[in-house]
């Protein structure tokens, strides 16, 4: 239960045939999500970067379909969390029970027990449910009665959520919200897509047809091809400089994390090695900044009170900072061409 | 203290630095005290009124009667007790009457007449009640200013050649107290000052613009002080001012409508008519009478040639200096005579012109003051506009051969090291000791000098040359030996000095146009400049070095006769071909009569002045040359900037390539680093940095905040590139993307050719007027300098702010305490 011992064949993919099994994966979610592949690449990059991802719109835009069609598309073990008010960390975790026969407490596996989770309304749990996540999705282990269970690889969350301005909801914690990689939204579908979602899934669903194109041990293998995306030292002071100007910026109270900037550049990696690159470009980083960053954030009140998003926060730092030359730090004013002012106070 | 009552402390010091301009006023310090007394009197009693609460009128009104009770204290008629009586203001009406007499019979700088010092004390103390009230009760200290003004206007209406400075700096800086007490007032009103982060402010500061504003102010007093010393005109005195600007007043005569005249005119400040020729009209009992004069120039400096103001005494308080009695020989004739001399109203200057050694004069109205040793007669205030007064006068005879007999000066005689003084040059210095070679006295070698400006040496008269009023120009005079009055005069004196002999310019009006009998007329045109070498027991004797032939009424006579027509000593009917009267009554028409006067000159002119031309062609061609080479650098710094950078990326691979370089030890990532790929690494960033550099010279924007990449698609969707072009953006675009980001650079790619396609398409694309301006003046070299030029700037002030802040921090005591 706790590490694979079946005979897997190991090591890093191939370029071209990474790109196959990636393909032949976000083709098989396309199936489900039409119109969507943006955010289907995402969820796959979050997915290989060993990340959680939570997936936040207005009800009825397909969260749970992405999540249930991820699942589906990887032959691995799936469990399914409806979190609702009075869910108890038990369920979520597992719990030890007195089993007569042998006369001992014996372990019953919770929902995270598996190789991805998906959590469906997280926030309609409350914070005391949500924070049984806490351990698993960072540490990949779970602690009961003194006893740590580890958890299976690969292990995802993959949860869903209203907006928190939603009714019956627990706003997330700030500490839960830091464990999950990537925040993003469905948004409505365009016009056509919509189209052939009517024409399509007027008589039956199609998640019932999908299958499964990849299974755990592949899964464990395309994580370790993006692991080894080269990240050049310019792109890792990008991504520091990102994550600092969210600490510095004046309408932000709670900046990124260091654990942010480390997702940050696996997702990067995740996301060049879906474009079949092996380094990480800046445009990962810039085009990962939002999704990444900017659900960490908090903004001050007065940001609140002009109405200003993280979401546009951090698109604002995205275009202020001057990108990284090739061994120049981006705080060398002395290139001579984009003198970098510091804006911090 | 509340601010009002400091405010009116302020207001009445600062009346107190503006009554300054009254010390050039009166012979003594007296009103001073009064003054003095009187402000404080007038301030103590504004502390009194605000400290009771009084309202504005009664402020004011307490003040009035302070100011009525000091003057009753300081001017008392002897009826009262301290407190004004009828008796009182009756005496203070007989003050200012008497001071209306004082006021036309006194000259500068008056003794302490009762009436005057009455009128000076009651005028400051209205000033210091208006500047109080309108500083401290309305808040205007602005308009503080103008009663000041007022003060200092009474020296401007009382000299009227040159006012001095000093006080008015003095009176400037309590205005500006006054203006800057009354700022930092009015921002501490707000309550506490409010200085943004707080850095970099002072304590007393009002806030942290005061610095700017202090810096603003201290650039705004240079400009003004220094600015109008850069011009030519004000930086001497009066006859400086003459001798620099135009021909000099000798040379009138070129210039037409009498402008040496009416220059002189417009700064004594009363120019009243422009086109008036006659200036005076001389009756005189001597027969051929010799130049009227009316100023020396004693102060020859490389700059040119300036004169010290003249002091004597009035022409009421004594008699005029005898010549006779003052004369150390008997070998010098002098003969009497008397003339009347009728000024017109164009001549409006505060020189009276006069024969030498005048010993009477009479019917002259104003103050006038004879400065015996300038022999120069003067007045402050009156001018000789419609005068028409007497004069008496004695006319000195020498005889070459008594002139002969003059010893010459010892080195260390006064007389001499204050009027041989002469900027060193060698070429005068030669050209005096060629010509005095052999000759024994002082006479001797004057009239060498003297002689040497003849048509013997070359020297020829015209008004054609534009007189620069320095040395310089009168060497080039000694050179070219082409010039007028004011420059022969000016040269025989330089030359006389450099023979250790004291020389002077003087300044007046040869003899004129004879009218019926013994009336001269003397019109603009006689205005003239001669020199006077100083020979012992003789006094200053004249030398007319201009050839008479040039100089309408010139005189001559027989210690220093005509160089040109040696046959005889010239006689004033031949001398001066003069043209009639009417011609130079005609305003406007003088000037051709002039010209066919100098017809010789202006030959020689000709000539020189073509040679000039061609001088000064080649300048202004080396010039133009010289703009455009500059004007081309950035375009020529652009073409071999870009030929470097294709030299780099053209530029064979290095064929040792390096395999056994490591990557840093521990790494995994397995980069391969070898010099082929550094190579191609530092070819990519040279392209890319040419193609940055393009886009600028194209006036396309370049952010910072875009990654190869997307620049690469911006590029060819705003320029609207062609396929060729654009395939060559994104080609150059994935090379410097891969050199910067990726394990392996671009290798083999065929950077310089793409560069050179995009180029092209880009120019295609751009207008004429951009393209031009890439070629001639590369945007992105000048950005470059720009920013070069701001990061030195920044550079500069942050070593500036660092050194201030160190000595800010400097402290003496610590740093004793610590040694210790």
């Amino acid at each position: 239960m706790t590490t694979p011992t079946w005979g897997e064949p190991t090591g890093p993919l191939t370029s071209a045939e990474f790109r196959a099994a990636a393909q032949a994966i976000m083709a098989n979610i396309e199936q489900v999500i039409e119109g969507k592949s943006a955010t289907v690449r995402l969820a796959l990059a979050v997915m290989l970067a060993e990340g959680h991802l939570l997936i936040e719109d207005v009800p009825g835009v397909g969260k749970t379909k992405l999540a249930k069609a991820l699942a589906r598309s990887i032959d691995c073990s799936v469990r399914r969390i409806q979190f609702t008010p009075d869910l108890l960390p038990s369920d979520v975790t597992g719990v030890s029970v007195y089993n007569q026969e042998t006369r001992d407490f014996e372990f019953k596996p919770g929902a995270v027990f598996a190789n991805l989770v998906v959590g469906d309304e997280i926030n309609r749990a409350s914070p005391k449910t949500q924070s049984a996540l806490l351990e698993c999705m960072e540490e990949r282990q779970v602690t009961v009665d003194g006893t740590t269970y580890e958890l299976q690889a690969p292990f995802m969350v993959v949860a869903t959520q209203n907006p928190i301005e939603m009714e019956g909801t627990y706003p997330l914690p700030e500490a839960q919200r830091d464990r999950f990689t990537a925040r993003i939204a469905m948004g409505y579908p365009d016009p056509r897509a919509e189209l052939a979602m009517l024409s399509g899934h007027g008589d039956h669903d199609p998640l019932n047809d999908l299958h499964a194109v990849a299974d755990a041990a592949l899964v464990r293998r395309l994580i370790e091809t993006a692991r080894a995306v080269h990240a050049a030292d310019a792109v890792q002071q990008y991504a520091i400089a990102l994550v600092t100007a969210t600490r510095e910026a004046p309408e932000i109270r709670l900046g990124a994390s260091p654990r942010s900037t480390l997702q940050l550049i696996r997702t990067a990696k995740a996301v060049a090695a879906l474009e079949g690159r092996d380094y990480v470009l800046p445009d990962d980083l810039q085009s990962l900044a939002v999704p990444v960053l900017a659900h960490r954030l908090i903004p001050t009140a007065d940001a609140q009170l002009n109405r200003r998003t993280t979401d546009t926060i951090v698109s604002e730092i995205v275009h202020r900072l001057p990108i990284p030359h090739a061994n120049r730090s981006p705080y060398d004013t002395r290139d001579g061409r984009a003198p970098y002012e510091s804006r911090g106070r | 203290m509340t601010g009002r009552r400091r405010l009116g402390l302020v207001a009445a010091t600062a009346t107190l630095l503006a009554s300054a301009p009254l010390a050039t006023i009166f012979d003594s310090w007296t009103w001073l005290l009064q003054v003095l007394l009187t402000v404080v009197m007038i301030a103590g009693a504004a502390v009194l009124a605000r400290t009771l609460r009084f309202p504005g009128w009664a402020q004011g009104l307490s003040m009035a009667l302070a100011l009525l009770v000091t003057l009753t204290w300081i001017f008392p008629s002897g009826h009262e007790l301290l407190v004004p009586t009828p008796a009182t203001l009756a005496h203070f009406a007989e003050l200012i009457q008497q001071a209306g007499e004082d006021t036309r019979s006194y000259a500068v700088p008056v003794p302490d007449r009762d009436g005057l010092l009455f009128v000076a004390v009651l005028g400051l103390g209205v000033v210091a009640i208006v500047v109080d009230l309108l500083t401290a009760v309305f808040r205007r200290p602005a308009l503080a200013g103008l009663p000041m003004l007022a003060i200092y206007s009474i020296p401007v209406a009382v000299y009227l050649d040159s006012v001095p400075v000093t006080p008015f700096i003095v009176g400037a800086c309590g205005y500006l107290w006054l203006l800057v007490a009354d700022n930092v007032d009015r921002v501490r009103r707000f309550g506490r000052r409010f200085t943004g982060d707080g850095r970099d402010v002072d304590v007393w500061e009002p806030s942290p613009l005061a610095a700017a504003g202090r810096r603003l102010g201290v650039a705004g007093v240079l400009v003004a002080v220094l600015l109008p010393l850069a011009l030519p005109t004000v930086t001497g005195g009066l006859l400086s001012q003459l001798t620099q600007s135009g021909n000099g007043v000798g040379g009138g005569l070129g210039t037409g409508n009498g402008g040496r005249i009416d220059l002189f005119a417009a700064l004594s400040g009363k120019l009243t008519d422009s086109t008036t020729v006659n200036l005076l009209k001389v009756t005189t009992t001597e027969k051929e009478p010799f130049y009227l004069r009316f100023a020396v120039a004693d102060q020859l400096t490389a700059t040119g040639i300036g004169s010290q103001p003249p002091s004597g005494n009035a022409l009421n308080r004594g008699s005029l200096p005898d010549p006779r009695r003052e004369s150390s020989t008997n070998q010098t004739t002098f003969q009497q005579y008397h003339a009347e001399i009728e000024v017109s109203d164009a001549l409006r200057q505060t020189m009276a012109p006069t024969y030498s050694y005048p010993v009477g004069i009479k019917d002259l109205s104003g103050t006038w003051a004879y400065d015996p040793n300038q022999q120069v007669l003067y007045s402050n205030r009156s001018t000789t506009s419609k005068q028409r007064y007497s004069v008496d006068y004695l006319r000195a005879q020498y005889t070459p051969a008594a002139l002969r007999t003059a010893p010459a000066l010892g080195p260390d005689d006064p007389l001499r090291r204050a009027y041989t003084s002469v900027p060193v040059n060698t070429f005068v210095n030669d050209l005096v000791a060629k010509l005095t070679k052999g000759k024994t006295n002082d006479y001797d070698k004057a009239r060498a000098i003297y002689e040497s400006f003849s048509k013997k040496y070359g020297y020829t008269y015209s008004l054609q040359t534009q007189p620069a009023g320095n040395l310089a120009e009168i060497e080039a005079f000694l050179k070219n030996k082409v010039g007028f009055c004011q420059q022969y005069a000016v040269a025989m004196t330089w030359m006389v000095r450099a023979a250790g002999i004291p020389a002077r310019v003087a300044f007046g009006f040869t003899r004129g146009t004879a009218e019926d009998g013994d009336t001269f007329v003397i019109t603009n045109r006689n205005a003239h400049a001669w020199t006077e070498v100083y020979l012992q027991g003789f006094g200053w004797v004249p030398f007319d070095a201009t050839p008479s032939a040039g100089v309408s009424g010139s005189a001559r006579s027989n210690w220093a006769p005509d160089v040109d027509q040696t046959t005889s000593p010239s006689t004033p009917t031949s001398a001066a071909p003069v043209p009639d009267s009417s011609a130079s009554l005609a305003p406007g028409q003088n000037q051709r009569p002039d010209r066919a006067n100098d017809g010789g000159g202006t030959a020689t002119a000709g000539t020189f002045s073509s040679d000039e031309e061609n001088w000064t062609g080649l300048l202004i061609g080396g010039t133009i040359a010289t703009l455009i080479a500059l004007l081309l650098v950035p375009a020529l710094r652009r073409v071999l900037l870009r030929r470097r950078r294709n030299a780099a990326t053209i530029g064979p691979p290095p064929a040792v390539v390096d395999p056994g370089e490591p990557g840093p030890a521990g790494t995994v990532t397995g980069i391969e680093v070898t010099s082929e790929a550094a190579q191609a690494r530092a070819d990519a960033h040279a392209a890319w940095d040419e193609l940055i550099d393009t886009m600028i010279d194209f006036q396309i924007a370049v952010d910072p905040t875009e990654t190869p990449r997307l620049t690469a698609q911006r590029l060819i969707k705003e320029t609207l590139l062609s396929a060729e072009p654009a395939a060559a953006a994104e080609l150059l675009g994935t090379a410097e993307e891969r050199a910067r980001y990726a394990r392996q650079p671009l290798q083999g790619a065929e950077l310089t050719s793409a560069l050179r396609r995009l180029r092209a398409g880009m120019s295609h694309s751009a207008s004429a007027r951009v393209r031009l301006r890439a070629t001639l003046f590369p945007p992105s070299i000048l950005l470059e300098w720009r920013l070069a030029l701001a990061e030195a700037g920044t550079r500069t002030m942050e070593a500036a702010s660092r050194a201030r802040e160190s000595l800010a921090r400097f402290n003496l005591r610590r740093l004793l305490t610590r040694t210790r």
